[in-house]
C-alpha cells in the first residue's frame, strides 16, 4: 500500500495515537492483562501463593522445580507405571477427554450443520427448519445440561424416568448407565455439545452457502453437474474460508467447555475435561498454583487458534 | 442490524441485572443481629451473697459481664445456641457479643493479631493449630467427669486440655424399616459378623441388602468414604483413622485396601446393592435413602448420617419412627464419626469461666439436650432429648468408644476430591491399587503443606 499524503496539520505526532487507545488501554490491563500476569505468577507459587512452587516437592518424587504445578497438572492424572497403563489413564484423563471432545463435537456440529445448511436450503419451510436446528443455541449450558441428565436418567427400579432408558426397556433391553460408563459417558455428553452448537455453525455455514452467486450454480447445472458434484466442487470449496473460521471458532469454544461436563457429570467417572479440573483445583481443593497451571496450559492450547481466527479476520477486512 | 444491537443490549442488562441479584442473595451476612447483646443494661439488684444461683455457678461475674465468641452456626443454629445460653445469661446477668462467620481465616487472623474473641465454637484441628494460645479447661473449672474419656483424649493436645466437646453429630448408622425388617424375618445385627451374615441371607433371599447410591453432583463418592471410615472403625479402631488424618498412616495401607474390599464387594454387585455398581454411581445420595423406605422397597438398609430421617419424612412425610423407620450403630463399630464442635477460651476472665463450667454442668447439659442442638457430648443431657429418635443417637454416643472426624474434610488441599474420585473411580472398575497410590500421595501432599 502506498502511503498517503496528508496535509502537514492534519499529521498526528508519534504521542496522539496513544491518547485514543489510552481508554482502551487502561480497560484492557485491568480486566485482562493484570488477571493473565497474576495468573501465571501464581502458577509458579503453592497452594496458598506465599512460597515457590518448588517447596511444594515431596522428597523422593519426581519434581520440577519451580514448574512442580504444571508436572502436577501434566502428569498427575497419567498412569506411567507400564504403556499399557499409560495409554488407559490417558483415554479418561482431561487431556484424552479434550482430544475427544475436539474430534467428536467440532466435527460432529460442523458436518451436521453443512449437510443441514445445504440440505434445507431453498426448501419451503427452510426458516422453520432452521430455527428448529438453532433452538437449543438458546438454552443456557446448565439448562442444557440439566435437560440431558434426565434424558440419560438411569433409573435402578422397574420404571424408568429417562426417555432413553424407557425407550430401551420398552423394547426389551436393559437400562444403560449412560452418565457413568467409561467411555460411553464422554461421548453422551458430546452429543449434548452437539446438539446445542449445530444450530451456530448451520447459521454461519447456511449465510456462506447463500452468497454463492447463483450463475455459478446455474452454468455447472447445466454443463452436466449432479447435486453432490454441485455441493462437494463447487459450494465446499467456495464457502472455505467460512468453513474454517467456524471450525476455529468451535476449537476455542471446546476447549474451554465447561458447564456440560461440570453439570452432568461433576467431572466423575473418567469425565474430567481441563476447565473442570481447573475448578476443582481452584475452588474445592484451594490449590491455587495448581489451578492457575492448568489455566495456562489451557490459554497455551487456545492462543494459536485465537491467531489462526485473527490472521483470517484480518485477511477478510483488507479484501473488502 | 439495529434491532440485534438492541437485543444485545437487553441480554447484557438482564445479566448484569442477574449477577447483582445474585450477589444479593449471598448466605447470610458475618455479623448477625445480637438479639440479647444489646439489651439495655437492667436496674441495678442488690449484691447476691451466693454466687451460685441455681444450678449455676458465677462465681466472680460482675453484673453486665460480656462474653466475645465467635462461631459458625447461623439462622435456626444460631437461635439454639442463643436459646441454650439464655439460662446461664440470666442466672448471671451477662451478656455475650456473639459473631458467626464459616470463614475460619477470620479467626486465624484475629488470633494472630492478638485480639481472639474471648471463646470460639469451631472444629478438633484449630485445638492444634492454636495450642499456645489457649487457656487449659482445668485452668477455667470445666467438669470432666461429664465426659467419656476419648472426648478428653481427642481434646488433650501436648498434655494440655485445650477443647470443650459441646455438639456431635454421628453418622455411624444404618437406617432400616423395622416392618419390612419384621415381614421378612431379619434382626438388627449387633456385631459385624452378624451384619456379613444378614446380608449373605436376604441376598440368598433374593433380597437386595444395600442401597448405596452416592451420586452428588462434583461431590460424588463421600456417602462411599463415610462407608469405608465406618468399616475401618470396625476392623481397625479410631486411633487407626486419627493416624491416617495425621499422616502417619499412608492411605495405601494393606487395612485400607481391605476396607474398599469389602464395600466394593457389595457396592458393585447388584446381588447385595441396587443395581450393583452402576446403581452405585448414578443413584443421588438422597433417592438411596428413599430406595428403602419407598411403597416397594428396593433394598432393606441405608447406612446414612442423621439427616437421612428428614429427608424421607420430607418425601413421605406418614413414616412413623420405631414402626416405619429407625437406625442402628454400624454393628461392631470402635468408635463413631461425625462432625463435632469444641469450645475453646482464648481469654480467661470470671464470666468466661462461668460459662465453661455452666456447659459442662449437669445443667448445661440437660438444657442443650432439652433444647435439641443435635447431641451434646455432656452425658448429664442423655435423659433429656425430645425424641425418642435423638434419644437413641445419644445412646450411641455416650456407648462409644471414640469419635473420629471425618477423613476427606480433616486433610486439607486436595485429599477430598482425591478420595471421592478414587471410591468413584474404583466402583466404576479402577485398579485399587493405582487409585490407593493416588490418594495416598494427596495425602502426603497435603502433610507437605
Amino acid at each position: 500500500m502506498a502511503k498517503p499524503t496528508v496535509a502537514p496539520v492534519m499529521r498526528q505526532g508519534k504521542f496522539v495515537p496513544w491518547l485514543y487507545l489510552l481508554p482502551a488501554i487502561i480497560v484492557m490491563s485491568i480486566f485482562i492483562l493484570y488477571p493473565m500476569i497474576n495468573t501465571v505468577n501464581l502458577s509458579f507459587q503453592n497452594a496458598s501463593g506465599t512460597a515457590s512452587a518448588e517447596t511444594t516437592c515431596r522428597e523422593g518424587q519426581a519434581c520440577w522445580g519451580a514448574f512442580e504445578n504444571y508436572r502436577y497438572a501434566l502428569t498427575n492424572e497419567l498412569n506411567t507405571s507400564s504403556a499399557k497403563a499409560f495409554w488407559n489413564s490417558f483415554w479418561v484423563s482431561s487431556y484424552g477427554n479434550m482430544v475427544k471432545w475436539l474430534v467428536g463435537m467440532v466435527s460432529g456440529t460442523v458436518i451436521i450443520g453443512l449437510l443441514f445448511a445445504v440440505w434445507v436450503d431453498g426448501i419451503k419451510s427452510e426458516a422453520l427448519a432452521k430455527s428448529i436446528i438453532f433452538m437449543p443455541m438458546a438454552i443456557s449450558f446448565v439448562g442444557a445440561g440439566v435437560i440431558w441428565k434426565f434424558v440419560y436418567n438411569y433409573g435402578t427400579s422397574q420404571v424408568q424416568t429417562g426417555i432413553l432408558n424407557a425407550i430401551i426397556s420398552a423394547f426389551g433391553g436393559d437400562p444403560v448407565a449412560f452418565l457413568s460408563k467409561v467411555p460411553l459417558n464422554t461421548f453422551m455428553l458430546i452429543i449434548v455439545g452437539t446438539w446445542m452448537w449445530t444450530g451456530f455453525c448451520m447459521t454461519l455455514l447456511s449465510a456462506a452457502i447463500k452468497s454463492i452467486p447463483e450463475e455459478i450454480i446455474e452454468a455447472s447445472r447445466i454443463d452436466g453437474a449432479t447435486d453432490y458434484k454441485i455441493f462437494t466442487k463447487i459450494q465446499v470449496p467456495i464457502i472455505m474460508p467460512t468453513i474454517i473460521v467456524v471450525i476455529t471458532t468451535m476449537v476455542i469454544n471446546v476447549l474451554k467447555l465447561f458447564d456440560i461436563v461440570y453439570v452432568m457429570t461433576g467431572g466423575n467417572y473418567g469425565t474430567n475435561v481441563l476447565a473442570t479440573r481447573m475448578y476443582t483445583e481452584m475452588y474445592a481443593n484451594s490449590q491455587y498454583g495448581r489451578g492457575t497451571a492448568i489455566a495456562v496450559i489451557l490459554i497455551l492450547f487456545i492462543v494459536p487458534f485465537i491467531i489462526m481466527n485473527i490472521r483470517r479476520f484480518i485477511k477478510e477486512e483488507a479484501m473488502r | 442490524m439495529k434491532h440485534f444491537r438492541k437485543s444485545y443490549i437487553i441480554t447484557a442488562v438482564l445479566l448484569v441485572l442477574a449477577l447483582v441479584l445474585g450477589a444479593c442473595t449471598k448466605p447470610a451476612p458475618t455479623k448477625p443481629v445480637e438479639p440479647l447483646a444489646t439489651e439495655e443494661p437492667k436496674v441495678q439488684e442488690p449484691v447476691k451473697e451466693d454466687p451460685v444461683v441455681g444450678d449455676i455457678d458465677c462465681t466472680g461475674v460482675k453484673e453486665g459481664d460480656a462474653v466475645s465468641m465467635l462461631y459458625q452456626w447461623s439462622g435456626e443454629e444460631e437461635a439454639k445456641l442463643t436459646a441454650i445460653l439464655t439460662p446461664w445469661m440470666e442466672a448471671c446477668k451477662t451478656t455475650v457479643n456473639p459473631e458467626s462467620s464459616r470463614d475460619q481465616a477470620l479467626l486465624d487472623t484475629r488470633v494472630q493479631a492478638g485480639t481472639p474473641p474471648d471463646i470460639a465454637f469451631w472444629n478438633v484441628p484449630q485445638l492444634t493449630q492454636y495450642k499456645d494460645k489457649l487457656v487449659p479447661m482445668d485452668t477455667l473449672g470445666a467438669n470432666k467427669a461429664n465426659y467419656a474419656g476419648y472426648w478428653g483424649d481427642i481434646g488433650t493436645i501436648d498434655g494440655k486440655w485445650l477443647g470443650l466437646p459441646v455438639k456431635a453429630d454421628p453418622k455411624t448408622l444404618v437406617w432400616y424399616s423395622p416392618a419390612a425388617f419384621t415381614a421378612a424375618g431379619y434382626t438388627v445385627p449387633t456385631t459385624w459378623a452378624e451384619l456379613d451374615a444378614l446380608v449373605e441371607k436376604m441376598a440368598a433371599d433374593g433380597n437386595v441388602a444395600w442401597s448405596l447410591g452416592m451420586e452428588s453432583g462434583d461431590a460424588t463418592g463421600w456417602t462411599g468414604t463415610d462407608f469405608i471410615q465406618d468399616i475401618l472403625l470396625v476392623t481397625k479402631g479410631p486411633d487407626f483413622v486419627s493416624s491416617i488424618i495425621a499422616g502417619d498412616i499412608p492411605y495405601n495401607d494393606p487395612a485400607v485396601k481391605e476396607a474398599y474390599e469389602i464395600y466394593g464387594k457389595w457396592a458393585m454387585d447388584a446381588k447385595y446393592t441396587v443395581a450393583g455398581a452402576e446403581g452405585t454411581l448414578s443413584t443421588g445420595f438422597n433417592d438411596a435413602i428413599l430406595k428403602v423406605f419407598s411403597d416397594t422397597p428396593e433394598a432393606f438398609m441405608v447406612k446414612q448420617s442423621g439427616f437421612a430421617s428428614g429427608t424421607l419424612l420430607g418425601t413421605y412425610p406418614d413414616k412413623v419412627y420405631g414402626k416405619d423407620y429407625d437406625f442402628f450403630g454400624v454393628p461392631g463399630a470402635q468408635g463413631l464419626q461425625g462432625g463435632s464442635d469444641w469450645l475453646m477460651v482464648f481469654n480467661d476472665t470470671p464470666a468466661v469461666r462461668s460459662l465453661v463450667k455452666y456447659l459442662s454442668s449437669n445443667k448445661g447439659g440437660e438444657t442443650w439436650a432439652t433444647i435439641g442442638f443435635d447431641l451434646t457430648p455432656n452425658a448429664a443431657g442423655n435423659a433429656f432429648y425430645a425424641t425418642e429418635e435423638m434419644m437413641k443417637k445419644a445412646e450411641l454416643l455416650s456407648s462409644a468408644t471414640g469419635f473420629t472426624p471425618d477423613i476427606g474434610d480433616s486433610i486439607p488441599g486436595g485429599f477430598g476430591s482425591a478420595e471421592f474420585k478414587g471410591i468413584t473411580d474404583y466402583v466404576n472398575g479402577g485398579d485399587l491399587d493405582a487409585i490407593l497410590d493416588s490418594i495416598a500421595a494427596a495425602q502426603a501432599d497435603a502433610m507437605n503443606q
